[in-house]
């Protein structure tokens, strides 16, 4: 076990790195010319001022060097700057991470619990009142994305019944969690709604075939209260599939809902991303896809380590 | 037990006259096409979704016919009209028939749809054969560059993408495929490395058939249940993306209409507080249609592939890391 836990470690080292050369080389790539973005009009009439610049920022440097002075500032903690609006990258990341994170541990916290428990009703007792709205849910949120939701519950409960804000994290004066909050039922709402469908299904599937297996025979036969049984041996054992789900879900902490942060003015990093892509920020395009790519790498590890406890035999390979 | 009874009822049928039985050996054997076609005839879902589906096609493809109104004419006099005997759907701030919009949108929504899941298909195939069935070094160099994609950000994948080629309806089906094709590619490659232990294959290879002769000739029509699925149920998923991707402004130009880009009329508050008729309609197109192609493809997968309707571990991978619904 230990063996491969080190060599799937190892294995992270040179995809990050391969992941890093990718995201440095298609952004720097492109034909957009970043330095266009950052002076004024007139400024960027004269040619010697674009090249001073561009000397000054270090632009003239052969890619290859440029790439690994950029790692290299990467790994000491220096993300470099925003073009557009001048700020360190570090800070807009101090700034808009936390916002990201209530959004997404609410709504995934939010999300595996309904999922989890209707699951467990539904898989338990097919055809049930909990297997109907089980199922109703996951054919509505499979159809349904979760923005379009978004948007109808801003339509409903913000403008026609002006009951909750329209969008925004916090107003002035409001700190502490319990004034923010209702902020935030609207956008954790809709993405809740959004994470719930697929998660239902594939707890009510694992539980049900969980269901099937001799041990649970075995375990009634043997007088083992009916509740006991579903919690303690149903529940337990069909929760592997649905690990593997939640891990591939991590990455959005970091990464956000670059729709539902949009449609509710939410100020975290999926929309800095957006509003970075919108006006050519390479220098934060860049550190927010690294940063979103080594989470999504680190879930697959844990994924990896996952599937090794459930199934020995993946270790093996 | 189950067999005596079994005997029992087989017994009790009338034995068929020579003439009978002569006629019964004659008949063709349905053919496995006959078969699915049957099962999925009485797929009630399915056959649902299909209806959906084909009259949303045509009413797209009568768009003229059916409204009378241009999408793109504008009559300032008619701005914001809620829906009426005239204006089914009501009018926008220019005075354009919202009822022509969607029309004439699904006709881009869905060749964006069906365009982005056949090329991703095509190309997702097309590798994954190649890999499982050489393995080796071309299967390892495939296998990295698919997780290096899968591990970019899907959405800032696209992002970027569209930056760099510049926004077209033909650039997001392009953009929307190159960023897609690893699902399908995971798929048809382990499908092809079961595949290729076959008997059948040893038998095409001992014939000396050419490599891609035995790969798309051969191999490939044994492996089509799967990729029939995936293709129909990514459709949904593209015209998803597009919505999304034009809701944000950065799919499908604003001049063209799309379900994605009337949509992105609700991102101004004023039409949310106001004018609902304009966002909810396009809304309401996307959920019919893609409710119906997931109809269709929930259909396809029971007919063709019944092994899957299980979940073990292994699909859900395929769904999801190498999905696409890691990141929305």
């Amino acid at each position: 076990m230990i063996t491969f836990l080190i060599r799937r470690i190892l294995i992270l080292v040179p995809m990050a790195l391969l992941i890093s050369m990718l995201i440095f080389f298609a952004i720097r790539l492109s034909p957009v010319d970043p330095i266009l973005y950052m002076v004024p009009p007139d400024a960027a009439n004269d040619p010697a001022n674009l090249e001073r610049l561009r000397e000054s920022l270090g632009l003239n440097a052969p890619l290859p060097i440029q790439y690994l002075r950029w790692l290299g500032n990467m790994v000491t903690g220096d993300f470099g700057y925003s073009i557009s609006s001048g700020q360190r990258i570090s800070d807009i990341l101090a700034l808009r991470l936390p916002a990201t994170l209530e959004l997404v541990g609410l709504a995934m916290l939010l999300s595996t619990t309904i999922a989890l428990s209707l699951g467990l009703f539904a898989g338990a007792k097919p055809g049930g009142i909990a297997d109907k709205l089980a199922r109703t849910i996951a054919v509505i949120g499979i159809a349904v994305p979760d923005f379009f939701f978004g948007i109808a519950l801003l339509q409903i409960f913000s403008y026609r019944l002006g009951w909750l804000p329209a969008g925004g994290r916090m107003l002035p004066g409001q700190i502490t969690f319990l004034d923010r909050l209702p902020q935030l039922v609207l956008p954790v709402a809709a993405l809740t709604f959004g994470m719930l469908a697929v998660l239902i299904r594939y707890t009510r599937n694992s539980v049900l075939d969980t269901m099937g297996k001799e041990f649970v025979k075995t375990a009634r036969s043997k007088g083992v209260p009916e509740w006991k049984v579903l919690y303690g041996h149903v529940f337990r054992n069909s929760l592997g599939p649905v690990m593997v789900i939640l891990a591939f879900r991590l990455p959005l902490l970091v990464g956000g809902s670059v729709l539902i942060e949009t449609i509710f003015r939410w100020p975290g990093i999926g929309h800095t991303v957006v509003s970075a892509v919108s006006s050519s920020d390479y220098p934060v395009i860049m550190v927010t896809s690294m940063l979103i790519a080594l989470m999504i790498l680190f879930a697959s590890f844990l994924i990896d380590v996952v599937k090794s406890i459930l199934d020995p035999r993946v270790r093996l390979s | 037990m189950s067999s005596h009874t079994h005997n029992a009822a087989s017994s009790l049928q009338p034995v068929p006259t020579p003439r009978q039985a002569g006629r019964q050996a004659l008949r063709k054997p349905e053919s496995s096409l006959h078969a699915y076609a049957r099962s999925f005839l009485h797929n009630r879902n399915a056959m649902l979704g299909l209806t959906v589906i084909v009259l949303m096609v045509l009413a797209a493809v009568f768009a003229e016919q059916i409204t009378g109104y241009s999408p793109t004419q504008m009559n300032p006099a008619q701005s914001r009209q809620p829906p009426s005997a005239d204006h089914w759907l009501g009018t926008d701030q220019l005075g354009r028939d919202v009822f022509a919009r969607v029309l004439h949108g699904a006709r881009t929504s869905i060749y964006v749809g069906v365009a982005a899941s056949l090329l991703e298909t095509l190309l997702g195939t097309v590798l994954g054969a190649i890999a499982g069935y050489m393995r080796g070094p071309i299967d390892g160099i495939l296998m990295r560059i698919s997780e290096v994609v899968m591990t970019f950000p899907n959405l800032i994948l696209v992002m970027i993408f569209v930056s760099l080629l510049g926004q077209g309806v033909n650039n997001v089906v392009l953009v929307f495929a190159l960023s897609g094709w690893m699902t399908t590619f995971r798929l048809v490659r382990s499908e092809f490395m079961s595949l290729r232990e076959e008997t059948f294959v040893e038998a095409t290879r001992s014939f000396g058939y050419s490599r891609p002769r035995i790969v798309f000739k051969h191999m490939l029509p044994n492996a089509l249940s799967p990729i029939v699925v995936a293709f129909t149920i990514n459709i949904a998923h593209y015209i998803i993306a597009e919505a999304g991707l034009s809701f944000l402004g950065l799919g499908v130009p604003v001049t063209t209409p799309t379900w994605g880009n009337l949509l992105s009329a609700a991102e101004s508050s004023e039409v949310m507080k106001s004018y609902w008729w304009l966002w909810v309609a396009p809304a309401l197109a996307i959920i019919i249609f893609v409710t119906g192609i997931n109809f269709v493809g929930d259909g396809l997968r029971d007919v063709l592939d019944p092994k899957t309707r299980r979940t073990p571990v292994r699909k859900i991978l395929r769904d999801n890391l190498l999905g696409k619904r890691v990141e929305s």
